[in-house]
């Protein structure tokens, strides 16, 4: 009887008593934010996996349309261009020697022998460099009739969907054999013969007498160019074989669209062939990201171990709350700051004599990696700082205390005892600052220097001075001009599900290595 | 400069907010155009049409194209003509991209005050740009590594000057991207070794210089006769001929009144 009379009455909202809904409110609000996150997820996803079979078709256009025929000759003009590369820099290697004892007038006479072979050389690739232009035309022209025909094609589809007819016979939609419009540039073999043939000739007669350099400790460097020169040449008949073996309906393998995802090369809106490589982005993001964490963990996971362990409540008061504090200074701000102010500094800085001796000094330019790796070490050290300070002062007490008690110092505790004891803890503290600052966006767009050229590795620790572009920068610097839908469109999200999966793997090693590596309590 | 822009976009947003029931007009596209003239334009056109107001978004040509082929602009401001595939992708949506010149405008190459070069000829220009030439000893200058300053992606200018002085062969990949014609005038002012190009009504900006293409310096005077290499047209496009307050806006750019704005500002007036 008495169980009767405890049981409550229903009725109330909806027949929900008080419980139910509390229950409900809670309930209700967790399963909209999973349902959100899904969403999200099945967006981004969905709007990304299509770049894939995308990107193959741009792939087999690039075969089909003749333009990797093209490319071929196009490599033949870009190693000749490279060798051009080679003179200009002898060029200022002279210009640099020369200038130590004369003025700029007379240097640039001095070298008015070597500017004519450079010239003479530079001109000889004219008449193969015309062709390749008129080939670029051609080509480009093919491509884009194509693609003008599907548009027409999709909109004849579109208009029968709707049921019109009549506008929709008007539209034209014409036949497009690419084999068949292929054959004029496939016709000029014969041309591109002739021309390589002229250029083999003229080189080699222009290299047959080099001149002398003002400066003697460089002529080594002009009997090399002339190697270097017989290799380009060498390469000639291997272009030829290819171009003859061309064939332009062999099938482009599936993988292609995949590795080409991962290539090199960034390159959109162009008139040529665009191409969405993750590389140059996924170098930057990850340098300027090492950068960043070279500065943030030590100050972070220091001043955690400070406040923690060495600071008295005053101390601590102030630190604590200083250091977090900075994690509210929003990431444009910083970013302005870099542009207005540490960008500047920090070139300034980089031209004193006295810091000659650092790698890359004096940096060309104020924007660039480094520069954004500072603000993005201000942003992740407030992370880093809270969560080790955490892990800390989960070290049972008891630990510190059996420490002491065996005669260490506190120095010796901390670094034998502690530290190893909350080793997890920073670990995960370390990855979680990581991923915050892979992440952020404002700080790199404004302030890492927007170039895709990856940078040099070959000049050691100077390559960090340079300008990279990331992956969320690009994203928001070209998401305004893609069109729903388009190929870059995808491959915008195909940048953003690698960062995704990025952050998502970061965050569970965090938590895995908390999991498995936390020191048991008790 | 970027947050310019941003600050217009949400004044414009807050604007729209206010005065919801009134006209209207969505603007974006070329940051040449956008950044400077179309705004002057807009000032000049609410004195005389009380009520009217603008949205006005500047982040390059073709954010403007794929906003008009999203249906989420009235107008597109262009410093270069639709590409096929833009047209032919608006037939399938059924939007017709329609032109109107509005303004004539030159590309200048601009350098640091500090650098001795005077004037590059055209083959020289499209050398530094596509980075077969690295260093400024190699046209005649103090030795230094040159840093390149371009558009982004998104911009008329970019694809523009790609075609107008480099053969529409690719940048260098050492070449950085800036957001607007103000950032590279600034980059350029800082950076003694730096090149870069921008819109003539740029070229006053403080630290930097233009050069003289092929003995010619970019003026408006140049400009209007094509005597200047880098010369074009820049474009008001809409979906189809404009109509309602877009037909007023384009009509009173194209007026005597709206021309002389377009002097004012730096560019070439239509004749």
């Amino acid at each position: 009887m008495s169980s009767k009379s405890i049981k409550q009455k229903r009725g109330g909202f909806f027949g929900l008593n008080f419980d139910q809904i509390i229950k409900y409110f809670f309930g209700g609000n967790a399963i909209g934010a999973v349902v959100v996150l899904l969403l999200i997820t099945v967006f981004l996803f969905r709007e990304g996996a299509n770049f894939f079979p995308q990107n193959w078709q741009s792939v087999e256009l690039y075969r089909k349309s003749g333009k990797e025929y093209v490319d071929n000759i196009r490599e033949v003009v870009n190693d000749h261009t490279a060798l051009s590369r080679y003179l200009q820099d002898l060029r200022e290697r002279q210009t640099r020697a020369l200038l130590k004892s004369k003025s700029l007038e007379e240097t640039n006479a001095a070298l008015a022998d070597f500017d004519k072979f450079n010239n003479a050389f530079d001109s000889t690739v004219d008449d193969l460099r015309s062709l390749l232009g008129d080939l670029t035309d051609a080509t480009t022209a093919i491509e884009d009739k194509f693609k003008v025909n599907k548009n027409m094609i999709e909109e004849r589809s579109n208009l029968l969907k709707a049921g019109k007819k009549e506008e929709a016979a008007k539209v034209t939609v014409q036949d497009i054999d690419l084999k068949k419009e292929i054959l004029p540039i496939q016709a000029t073999f014969p041309a591109y013969q002739e021309k390589s043939a002229q250029l083999k000739k003229a080189l080699e007669n222009l290299t047959a007498t080099l001149p002398v350099l003002p400066v003697k400790e460089l002529q080594p460097r002009l009997e090399k160019f002339k190697n270097l020169t017989q290799q380009y040449l060498a390469g000639f008949p291997a272009v030829e074989q290819n171009l003859k073996s061309w064939d332009p309906e062999k099938p482009v393998p599936w993988y292609k669209a995949i590795s080409t995802f991962f290539g090199t090369e960034w390159v959109t809106n162009s008139y040529w062939q665009d191409w969405y490589g993750l590389m140059p982005l996924l170098v930057g993001s990850i340098m300027v990201s090492f950068i960043a964490m070279l500065m943030a963990v030590p100050l972070g996971v220091c001043s955690a171990i400070y406040v923690s362990e060495i600071a008295g409540a005053k101390e601590r008061n102030f630190i604590k709350p200083y250091v977090e504090f900075i994690s509210a200074i929003p990431s444009v701000v910083l970013g302005f700051f870099g542009v207005a102010v540490l960008g500047e500094t920090l070139r300034w800085l980089s031209q004193q004599a006295f810091l000659k001796w650092v790698p890359g000094f004096p940096m060309t330019e104020r924007l660039n990696a480094f520069t954004a790796g500072c603000l993005l070490a201000l942003m992740a050290v407030p992370t880093i700082f809270s969560l080790s300070e955490d892990a800390l002062n989960n070290v049972p007490r008891a630990f510190k205390e059996a420490s002491y008690a065996m005669g260490a110092n506190r120095l010796q505790t901390i670094v034998r005892i502690l530290v190893p004891a909350s080793l997890s803890g920073i670990i995960s503290a370390v990855l979680l600052g990581f991923g915050r600052v892979i992440g952020e966006t404002m700080v790199v767009l404004l302030c890492a220097g927007n170039r895709i050229e990856i940078p040099d590795f070959t000049q050691g620790p100077a390559a960090f001075f340079q300008p990279v572009h990331t992956m969320t920068g690009i994203i928001a610097q070209e998401m305004g001009e893609v069109v729903r839908g388009s190929i870059h469109y995808r491959a915008l999200f195909m940048v953003g599900i690698m960062l995704f999966l990025i952050s998502l793997v970061i965050n569970f090693l965090a938590q895995k290595i908390v999991q498995k590596y936390r020191i048991s309590i008790g | 400069m970027k947050f310019k822009k941003f600050f217009t976009l949400a004044f414009g947003f807050a604007a729209a907010a206010s005065v919801a029931h009134a006209d209207t007009l969505v603007i974006k596209g070329s940051d040449t155009l956008g950044a400077k003239l179309v705004p002057q334009l807009a000032e000049a056109f609410k004195a005389s049409h009380p009520g009217a107001s603008f949205k006005i978004a500047a982040e390059g040509s073709a954010t403007g194209f794929a906003a008009l082929l999203n249906g989420t602009a009235d107008l597109a401001m262009a410093s270069r003509r639709a590409q096929m595939t833009e047209v032919s992708e608006g037939t399938s949506k059924n939007i017709n991209l329609h032109p109107t010149i509005v303004a004539y405008d030159g590309i200048a190459v601009i350098i640091n005050s500090g650098n001795s070069i005077k004037g590059l000829t055209k083959k020289q220009v499209e050398q530094i740009f596509t980075g077969d030439i690295k260093d400024w000893s190699a046209v005649g200058g103090k030795p230094g590594p040159i840093s390149i300053y371009t558009r982004n992606t998104a911009s008329g200018t970019y694809v523009d000057f790609s075609a107008m002085a480099m053969k529409k062969r690719n940048y260098a990949g050492s070449a950085q991207k800036m957001a607007g014609n103000e950032q590279i005038a600034a980059e350029v002012g800082k950076n003694a070794n730096g090149i870069g190009y921008v819109g003539i009504a740029y070229i006053k900006a403080s630290g930097v210089k233009a050069l003289a293409v092929d003995g010619v310096e970019p003026s408006i005077k140049t400009v209007q006769s094509k005597a200047y290499a880098y010369s074009r047209p820049t474009f008001y496009y809409t979906n189809g001929a404009p109509t309602g307050l877009a037909a007023e806006f384009t009509a009173f750019t194209v007026s005597a009144k709206g021309q002389k704005i377009v002097q004012q500002v730096g560019f070439a007036p239509i004749q």
